[in-house]
């Protein structure tokens, strides 16, 4: 027995947990060192106080920064427009993702890549060219705007109410190929037989949707939801080139912190911030569907 | 059906409608961006090649992509492998680790490299951007890889070790060039997100030397924005959607990009 295992060669003498150590190791030693480190250090910088110039200071901890956010209403506006933003454009994009991948199952070949390549293009290209087309596009509107202000016709706060949804709309279409890519892919797991066999029975489409489809596919509506609500919310160029300081969201003040004032200690608070409000709200969206799922209304036909 | 049709059809156009936009307005023979534009011409094409700046920055975009997205393809591929083929008990696990960086909005791991990497002195160079890409390219080249390695046909290996080749050279001769499409399709995703990446390069980069989207966004934002924009705007439409198509064509696109986040 012995001198077989002499004649193995050495990788194969290798007891298999050191070769697995080391394969795994450069991974895992890049996600330590470069992601919860950083991620560590913002923790820390936001419990700093804040020195004049932006220096960091080795002073003692303290919420005083955290004080800051929270006691300024300013913030909860922000948190407000970040999250109706978020929640918006969630809804949005599942809705319209849902209906685009339900009928690029059942599409063509060509007719397959041809709506494909419009609707996730702008994966493929840059954030900033849909950006300057909405710009653009909007621009005769913004102009109809001003026109439409000075005769009367609009007050200011429909103006605001009208910059929210605009953004609405430019980060629907920003994220509407995250929703149609993970939804095409839960869709064609539903398999055929089961729609048929309630079509058969009688069931009228929109029952078929709601008892057999959405049930079904609810780990891709999940997954794309919590996706879109995470990009949406943290999204910066699109709030900040398409409405500007007239719907001010987090992002935008975490990078004016970070740049203009320089005071990497309040943008780590707001991201930090953000980050659990992010998170909580994930957790929130995903316990309340796996409970509703495990009612049994929701059970596998 | 047909209802759900002309939705749909309704949805194509308002996706493409942007982009469409971007190319009379590149064609306009004035440098003011305005719609409709005065009179056709096609110099602000020809001025993308002749921006220097421009082109500088592409080619900063281009080199950075490439080396984030082999970096990471080849960090990811080993792991990937080992985790599929090994421990699938363990993959679960292994994968919400991987793609943790996905989960944290983008802005907020901005922050933190910021401040790390200012401590550690790598703030406002290229190891600093290209760990940053690296740290949010990896979950997506592991996933895909991970995707490709279990759609492998294990019976192609069996029929090697069946017929005399020893395990080292099945891997080499069979697995390896199995795993070849994944690979490529990973490479390729991950090049295309580095290159498009904003959030990133827009902090962590030196303050004279942008990637082309940031150049791009600051041209749009301070200031000093002439059709040259749009006209590259146009040009990276085309090449994207080409890019798409070829992809789709090949590889098939949401089979690598759809499972999970």
């Amino acid at each position: 027995m012995n001198e077989m295992v002499e004649r193995l060669p050495w990788y194969r003498r290798v007891p298999d947990s050191v070769l697995w150590v080391l394969v795994l190791s450069p991974l895992l030693l890049v996600l330590f060192f470069f992601f919860l480190v950083p991620l560590g250090y913002l923790m820390e910088r936001s419990l700093l106080p804040y020195v004049s110039g932006g220096l960091p200071s080795s002073g003692p901890y303290t919420l005083e920064n955290y004080r800051a956010v929270f006691g300024d209403p300013w913030y909860w506006r922000l948190l407000g427009n970040s999250l109706w933003l978020g929640f918006m454009t969630t809804i949005l994009s599942i809705c319209i993702g849902y209906a685009v991948a339900f009928y690029l199952t059942r599409a063509g070949s060509w007719e397959r890549t041809l709506i494909s390549v419009a609707c996730l293009l702008p994966v493929f290209v840059n954030v900033t060219v849909g950006i300057l087309g909405w710009y653009i596009l909007l621009l005769p509107f913004g102009v109809l705007q001003q026109l439409f202000s000075e005769l009367g016709l609009m007050q200011g706060p429909l103006r605001w109410l009208r910059s929210l949804w605009t953004l609405t709309g430019v980060l629907v279409y920003e994220h509407l190929p995250f929703a149609i890519l993970i939804l095409v892919s839960s869709l064609q797991n539903v398999p055929e037989d089961k729609i048929n066999a309630a079509r058969l029975l009688g069931a009228s489409a929109p029952r078929i949707l709601t008892s057999i489809m959405i049930p079904l596919t609810m780990p891709g509506i999940v997954a794309s939801a919590v996706l879109i609500f995470s990009l949406s919310v943290s999204s910066y160029l699109v709030p900040v080139l398409i409405s500007g300081p007239r719907t001010p969201v987090i992002p935008i003040s975490i990078f004016s912190f970070m740049s203009e004032l320089v005071n990497w200690n309040m943008a780590g608070v707001l991201a930090f911030f953000l980050m659990l409000t992010v998170a909580a709200i994930t957790y929130g969206f995903i316990a309340l569907t796996s409970r509703l799922t495990r009612r049994g209304q929701w059970s596998v036909v | 059906m047909l209802g759900l049709r002309i939705f749909v059809y309704v949805v194509v156009a308002l996706m493409l409608a942007p982009i469409l936009i971007s190319l009379p307005v590149a064609l306009n023979s004035s440098n003011l961006i305005q719609f409709p534009p005065q009179s056709l011409s096609l110099k602000w094409f020809a001025a993308v090649f002749q921006d220097q700046q421009l082109m500088t920055t592409t080619t900063r975009s281009f080199g950075l992509a490439l080396i984030a997205a082999a970096l990471s393809v080849a960090i990811s591929m080993p792991s990937a492998f080992i985790i599929e083929r090994k421990t699938p008990s363990l993959r679960s696990l292994f994968e919400t680790i991987v793609t943790s960086p996905r989960t944290i909005p983008q802005i907020v791991l901005v922050v933190g490299f910021l401040i790390y990497f200012e401590r550690i002195g790598i703030y406002e160079s290229l190891t600093g951007l290209v760990v940053a890409h690296l740290i949010v390219s990896i979950p997506f080249a592991y996933r895909t890889i991970s995707v490709s390695v279990s759609s492998l046909d294990r019976r192609l290996e069996q029929s090697s070790a069946i017929l005399g080749a020893g395990p080292m050279t099945t891997f080499l001769r069979i697995t390896l060039p199995l795993m070849k499409t994944g690979t490529i399709a990973a490479f390729i995703f991950t090049f295309i997100l580095s290159f498009n990446n904003v959030t990133i390069a827009l902090f962590l980069a030196k303050l004279g030397e942008p990637t082309l989207p940031v150049e791009m966004f600051q041209r749009m934002y301070v200031g000093g924005m002439t059709p040259v924009i749009p006209a590259i705007a146009f040009t990276l439409a085309i090449v994207g959607a080409v890019l798409f198509i070829i992809l789709d064509r090949t590889i098939g696109v949401f089979k690598y990009l759809g499972g999970g986040k």
